[in-house]
């Protein structure tokens, strides 16, 4: 009787240390679980800001780039050129009182190859750093460029926003929204074939959008992706609007074209005034 | 007509609600329609035969007639439906063949059992339990569990096992088998037709966790969605 006593009570402790090891097995699992999980995702996230540091390192420096070419093409360039035109001004006077008409064409010649260069370093210091964008903000810049593309192709360019005072954001967004504008306009130009785009940047408390249409062939950005046609355009755009939680959308309009939709969260311009980008200063940039 | 079974039930509560329970997760299979993912079809398959193997148990017992017989077939049976869930689960070849060995093994083990359990196959009145094959049951089944739950870890490709049904349906039975495992050499010994033996509380513990159990079966069948049938 005694031992059926003890094999009961032996039996109940067998069986509860045994369900205590299973209850504390199904917990293991589930917490290890979770912990994995957790470090998999610091792991991703660790990975994911080291991409998004690199990236912003590498567009800092080629604005930091462009910025240094620009200065060197007006401090340098700009200047001989600036002072080969007085030059050229001073032995036009001589040649002009020696009256002979074809070494005063050629002298002629000379002064309209300067002053066509003098404005083409211009043209081109412009286009490596876009002064308008720091001096007045996002929509003077972007109706420079337009009226500059608009006089060099025959293009209609159309650009509109829904509100008259665009408000002034920080450097970084302004700049990527406008290297964006760039390259979408450019990649319409270039590829879709299109006599019109339409440009349209709005804002609201929360998010801003720049919406580029054109009425070219279009394009599948889905087939482009895949097949590695991408290239560095599109590829260019993503990874600048990932640096400011930014996205975009390509659309297709149901009347032809192509539509792209970049979308960036707010972020005002801080209490002072920022730096103004004159690629006349030797600064570094801190975009 | 039915007095003796309202008699048994009122005297055996627990085993009984045990019996009856079954009927949770197998309502549920049907209304989520769980039985579209392979594992828990056999699982609904097995929920079906436990629960006409436990109503025909019931109905022999309430009728004072020797009913192990079932107990003892259902053994090789349940394993090869619970364990054969796990053959859709798991991806390595190796631990697929050791399944099936281990269900074709268990069937032929427990055969064995019958015949050295019982001196006389034909006297059914004093048919006695295996002495061993529900406890190699519960090892095997543990042991699939285990090795589950190792894979399970190792893939992580399930972010929330509190939504992953095949998780609550491993706890389950991870409880059952475990409160199971020592009291199932004694089940041969205590329940013969001149029972001796009292196990007392400890009787009631396979019923209780066989109803806990089929309360996770329930939890995980409800987790079910046929919309991501594909990603489990």
């Amino acid at each position: 009787m005694q031992n059926s006593e003890e094999l009961k009570w032996a039996l109940l402790i067998a069986s509860l240390a045994m369900l205590a090891m299973a209850f504390c097995m199904i917990a293991f699992v589930m917490y290890y679980q979770k912990r994995r999980f957790e470090e998999e995702k610091r792991i991703s996230d660790i990975e994911k800001n080291y991409n998004r540091l690199l990236l912003d390192t590498a567009l800092n420096s080629e604005e930091t780039e462009r910025r240094r070419i620009a200065q060197d093409l007006h401090d340098d360039i700009g200047t001989m050129l600036s002072l080969t035109k007085l030059s050229l001004n001073q032995l036009s006077k001589l040649v002009g009182n020696s009256g002979d008409e074809k070494e005063e064409s050629i002298m002629k010649k000379s002064q309209s190859l300067v002053e066509e260069t003098i404005l083409h370093v211009r043209r081109i210091t412009r286009d490596l750093v876009p002064t308008t964008l720091e001096r007045f903000g996002l929509m003077e810049a972007i109706e420079e460029f337009i009226h500059k593309l608009e006089e060099d192709n025959n293009l209609v360019i159309a650009f509109q926003s829904n509100t008259e005072e665009f408000p002034r954001q920080g450097q970084k967004l302004e700049l990527t929204l406008y290297r964006i504008m760039q390259e979408l306009v450019n990649n319409a130009i270039k590829h879709a074939s299109c006599t019109k785009i339409d440009i349209v940047l709005e804002i609201d408390e929360e998010m801003i959008g720049l919406r580029v249409t054109d009425n070219g062939v279009g394009f599948d950005p889905e087939k482009i992706k895949e097949s590695n046609l991408a290239g560095l355009g599109l590829l260019g755009i993503e990874s600048r609007l990932a640096i400011v939680n930014g996205t975009v959308q390509y659309e297709q309009p149901a009347k032809g074209g192509s539509s792209a939709i970049a979308r960036i969260p707010v972020n005002p311009a801080s209490g002072n005034k920022p730096e103004p980008l004159h690629p006349f200063r030797r600064e570094r940039v801190n975009i | 007509m039915f007095d003796s079974h309202f008699a048994y039930i009122v005297n055996n509560p627990i085993s009984s609600i045990a019996v009856f329970v079954t009927v949770l997760p197998l309502t549920l299979t049907i209304v989520r329609r769980a039985f579209v993912d392979q594992s828990l079809r056999l699982l609904f398959c097995y929920l079906l035969a436990k629960l006409v193997i436990d109503l025909a148990m019931l109905h022999l017992a309430s009728n004072r007639t020797n009913n192990i017989i079932f107990y003892n077939l259902s053994i090789p049976l349940f394993y090869a439906l619970l364990g054969g869930m796990f053959y859709f689960k798991f991806e390595g070849r190796s631990q697929r063949r050791f399944l099936i060995a281990s269900i074709i093994g268990l069937f032929f083990f427990c055969a064995w059992d019958v015949v050295n359990s019982n001196q006389d196959l034909h006297n059914m009145r004093e048919h006695r339990v295996v002495l061993y094959s529900k406890t190699v049951e519960g090892v095997l089944m543990i042991l699939l569990i285990l090795l589950y739950f190792y894979e399970l870890i190792k893939s992580l490709q399930i972010p929330n096992l509190l939504t992953f049904p095949f998780f609550w349906i491993c706890s389950g039975l991870l409880l059952y088998y475990s409160s199971l495992i020592f009291i199932a050499p004694v089940i041969h010994y205590a329940y013969t037709w001149n029972n001796t033996m009292d196990l007392g509380i400890t009787e009631f513990i396979p019923s209780i966790f066989e109803i806990i159990c089929a309360l996770l079966f329930s939890v995980g069948i409800y987790h079910y969605s046929p919309k991501d049938y594909a990603k489990q």
